[in-house]
């Protein structure tokens, strides 16, 4: 009450218990604790959003193909393999864990794809190889998860053999073959075909852009009015307005960008299919995260899984399904891979693993933390932009393959160094 | 004063005789090891069977899985041809590669870290000593290649750990990173994708680097230098104990020393005597030694010396075993953690430089894969006893780990498995692998190591 005492005392003994943001009542208010929080260390996006403008900027620069139309679908469709690959090792990192098997989950989803629709052998439909094949990944993660979480052996070792052992499996699986999807006399094929290279019309574009953003929109205000009308805190109107903006104007960049013509003769124009692709995933899995008892779970047990086991929760049964969800997800992107790839080669196999380099560093760009407990979906897909970005910038300057890897592992050591840098002086230390 | 009465209590307890008797020796095996106060042979292998029992077997499980390995290969293999002499040194001269690189690999699990970029490292070693040799080229001598490999690769090793030590970002985290960034430098300094560099056997400076596993010790030689190893070997075990004996310190019996001895004896006798069994054709001879087990046994002798006779092998277990106990102890905790990681790469180096050799002088993308020869690694040195836990471990596993991958390895290359053997090169390393680390944590169990939730 007495104006005497110092305003800003309040403000920050309310931050080490509750996020100051979330008592904020005003725009101002809100933004003067954001900036706390990144001070604090836990910057959250800020720095995986400067990275992007940073990347975007230096290869513009450097080559002024790199920001057009044509290059941004093509870099947004490579990246979309790195974005899902993060988005399933997020599920391991946020435990405290790690997945060194995902690029190769990834690749024996592909060969199971594409092996169950070959017309002169299974000839089975679409829909029903991509189920097997996410069964089949989701049986991979309970494996290494029930040898992680039941026996207690280090994630990394676990997934290291595991990754091993499924190199192996999927060599035998293809058999020494070249299995391709590329023939659209099947329409089998041409559906997963279409999955990486189709698109909408662009005027479809446009329809699916204003439903997301209403929808978005929608939801966000009525959980808003329905905390107030609680009597909860909510933010305030003005932040809830911006956000609502900040996503239709992201929207109507990428399709708008989507929807210029990018062919070198004809027309190929309107938003790739691969896009709301990710964009379910990424709902489905922060809905997952931040709005079910799982979610609290794994955040519980990453932050002090001593702590969570004694508030009850069952760290085996959190961790398996943990590692359930990696390799389901990592199955996924094998989906999606499979369709860019449109054919797959014991070659393919044996490059796999790599990309689990580009999934950690994918996340730990995007800010989720290598020791649990810190990190979204959303993380995910940021970071996988900047790699599919530094990736394609490297090679439309013409850098070799293993100068754009070296790069990779600098990226990737630099955001690990980030990631425990930020974590001095935060109040759990890791 | 709690503290006395408590050391007094347990000293009546010995003292009584209607006291259990298993009590007392429990009671020690938690302070001291067992078999450090045993007094007679009898004594002792109570001691040794208590301690396996207990979890720590020692080398006990790598000797019955090669005891196996052998036993079931030489069953399975076409002509049942494992065991033929030839076939053995061909197993000693691939093992040796993974022995070095697993005792490598050693110093950094003792720490309780792991270091994932040995393979790609040991590789650049490798082939930086190649290119250092060519003539035309830089044409340096053999010794200041060898040397400038180990240094730079010791510099790498160097640069890793202090990102782990003093950033404390997680070994496995700065080692795939290191793993990626090596492997592209590797194919930089090869030259590109399909570059190559090989060392011939006729140019006399290079030769040497060839030899280092192609070359061969005449037989009547390594006779001698069999004759030699054991009687130093021999004579440093034999006043050791009588040193200690003298000093009035426990000494293990005399009975068990001259075991040593003959154990060391009678296991080198095995090895000349594959060795100098003429394994090539009536015409031309191919007998003797490889000269890369005298430099295996080398390296072997200075980590054991290192790890088991000096303070920093004692700082390096004291972190394995409770970094924050060390800490306390007044151990510069980053200090020794650089040193082993440079120590690893540096000692990786050298095992990359037999690896060519290994491969009759010629180095190319193809003849090693980073990623599975830090596999193999891995599982050489947990199989062979050393824990990725830390603490525990010494480097005669790294040998014998090695030992047994390479047998495996060349066993599973030996069987007609058609289209079965490229994948198998895949699955066999990573079950191998998932096993023996499954058996690490199985036996820490119990044994009140495990601190994980």
């Amino acid at each position: 009450m007495s104006d005497v005492i110092d305003p800003t005392a309040a403000p920050a003994a309310a931050a080490a218990e509750v996020p100051p943001e979330l008592v904020a009542r005003s725009l101002s208010q809100y933004l003067r604790a954001w900036w706390l929080r990144v001070r604090g260390g836990d910057s959250g996006v800020l720095p995986v959003v400067l990275a992007i403008v940073v990347v975007a900027v230096s290869f513009q620069v450097a080559n002024s193909t790199f920001l057009s139309a044509q290059n941004l679908v093509n870099l947004f469709e490579q990246s979309t393999i790195y974005m899902l690959l993060a988005m399933a090792e997020i599920f391991a990192l946020l435990l405290g864990e790690i997945d060194l098997s995902v690029g190769l989950v990834m690749a024996i989803s592909s060969v199971v794809v594409a092996e169950l629709v070959q017309p002169s052998g299974a000839d089975w439909p679409w829909w029903a190889a991509i189920i097997v094949a996410l069964l089949a990944c989701a049986a991979v993660g309970a494996i290494q998860g029930t040898l992680v979480a039941r026996l207690k052996m280090p994630s990394f070792i676990v997934t290291l053999g595991g990754l091993l052992i499924l190199e192996g499996v999927g060599i035998i699986v293809l058999n020494g073959s070249l299995v391709s999807i590329g023939n659209s006399r099947f329409t089998n094929e041409a559906f997963l075909y279409n999955i990486f290279y189709g698109h909408f019309s662009p005027v479809v574009g446009w329809i699916l852009l204003a439903v997301l953003v209403g929808a978005v929109g929608a939801g966000l205000w009525l959980r808003d009015a329905s905390k107030s009308r609680h009597g909860l805190e909510t933010p305030p109107r003005s932040l809830t307005a911006m956000k609502i903006g900040v996503i239709a104007l992201a929207g109507i960049a990428i399709v708008a960008i989507a929807n210029v013509n990018r062919a070198h003769s004809g027309t190929i124009e309107g938003v790739p299919f691969i896009i709301p692709i990710v964009l379910v995933v990424l709902a489905a899995w922060t809905l997952l995260l931040q709005r079910t008892r799982f979610g609290r779970y794994v955040y519980a047990i990453g932050g002090n899984p001593e702590a969570a086991r004694r508030a009850g929760v069952s760290l085996p049964a959190v961790r398996i399904w943990g590692f359930v969800l990696a390799s389901l997800t990592s199955g996924i992107a094998g989906v999606l891979f499979l369709s860019w790839q449109v054919e797959v080669t014991t070659n393919i196999i044996k490059t796999a693993n790599s990309y689990v380099l580009l999934a950690v560093a994918a996340a730990v760009i995007g800010g989720t933390s290598l020791f649990g407990g810190r990190g979204k979906t959303i993380h995910g897909v940021l970071g996988g932009l900047v790699i599919g970005g530094i990736y394609n910038g490297l090679y439309l300057l013409g850098v070799q393959s293993q100068w754009i890897d070296v790069v990779v592992a600098g990226v990737l050591l630099a955001a690990a160094a980030v990631d425990v840098l930020s974590r001095r002086g935060a109040p759990r230390q890791a | 004063m709690t503290a006395d009465s408590g050391e007094a209590s347990t000293g009546t307890a010995n003292a009584g005789s209607a006291v259990d008797l298993t009590s007392a020796p429990a009671a020690a095996a938690a302070d001291v090891p067992a078999a450090l106060v045993a007094q007679s042979m009898r004594q002792y292998l109570r001691a040794w069977w208590q301690q396996v029992r207990s979890g720590n077997s020692g080398v006990l499980p790598v000797i019955l899985a090669m005891v196996l390995v052998a036993v079931v290969f030489e069953i399975v293999t076409p002509e049942h041809a494992f065991l033929r002499p030839s076939n053995l040194v061909y197993v000693f001269g691939l093992s040796t590669v993974y022995m070095v690189l697993a005792m490598a690999e050693t110093l950094v699990l003792l720490l309780g870290e792991i270091d994932l970029s040995v393979g790609a490292v040991a590789l650049i070693g490798g082939v930086i000593a190649f290119k250092l040799v060519q003539q035309p080229g830089p044409g340096w001598p053999w010794w200041a290649a060898i040397i400038a490999a180990v240094a730079i690769c010791g510099l790498f090793g160097a640069l890793q750990g202090t990102l782990i030590a003093l950033l404390k970002i997680p070994s496995f985290v700065v080692s795939l990173g290191g793993f990626l960034l090596f492997s592209g430098i590797l194919i930089v300094v090869l030259g590109g994708a399909d570059g190559n560099v090989s060392v011939s056997s006729s140019a006399p400076n290079q030769r040497v680097i060839y030899d280092l596993v192609q070359g061969l010790i005449v037989p009547a030689a390594s006779w001698v230098a069999l004759a030699v190893v054991v009687v130093a070997a021999g004579v440093a075990i034999w006043l050791r104990a009588a040193a200690r004996r003298r000093q009035g310190l426990v000494a293990p019996p005399v009975s068990l020393t001259v075991i040593r001895i003959a154990l060391v004896a009678l296991v080198g006798a095995a090895v000349v005597t594959i060795c100098t069994v003429n394994r090539g054709t009536f015409l031309v001879k191919v007998e003797g030694v490889p000269w890369v087990v005298p430099i295996v046994l080398v390296v072997l002798g200075g980590w054991t010396v290192l790890l088991q006779r000096t303070r920093f092998g004692r700082y390096v277990y004291a972190i394995g075993g409770n970094p924050e106990a060390a800490r306390r102890a007044g151990v510069r905790l980053a200090t020794i953690r650089i040193w082993c990681f440079a120590l690893c790469s540096a000692s990786a180096a050298l095992g990359g430089i037999l690896l060519g050799s290994f491969f009759f002088g010629e180095y190319s993308t193809n003849t090693a894969d980073p990623g599975q020869l830090v596999l193999y690694t891995v599982a050489a040195a947990v199989i062979g006893g050393v824990s990725l836990f830390g603490g525990r471990g010494k480097a005669i596993h790294g040998v014998l780990g090695g030992l047994l991958i390479g047998g495996i390895a060349y066993g599973v290359s030996l069987l007609n498995l058609g289209t079965l053997a490229t994948p198998l090169e895949y699955i066999v390393p990573g079950g191998v692998l998932l096993g023996a680390v499954l058996v690490d944590v199985l036996s820490r169990r119990g044994t009140g190591s495990v601190t994980r939730v």
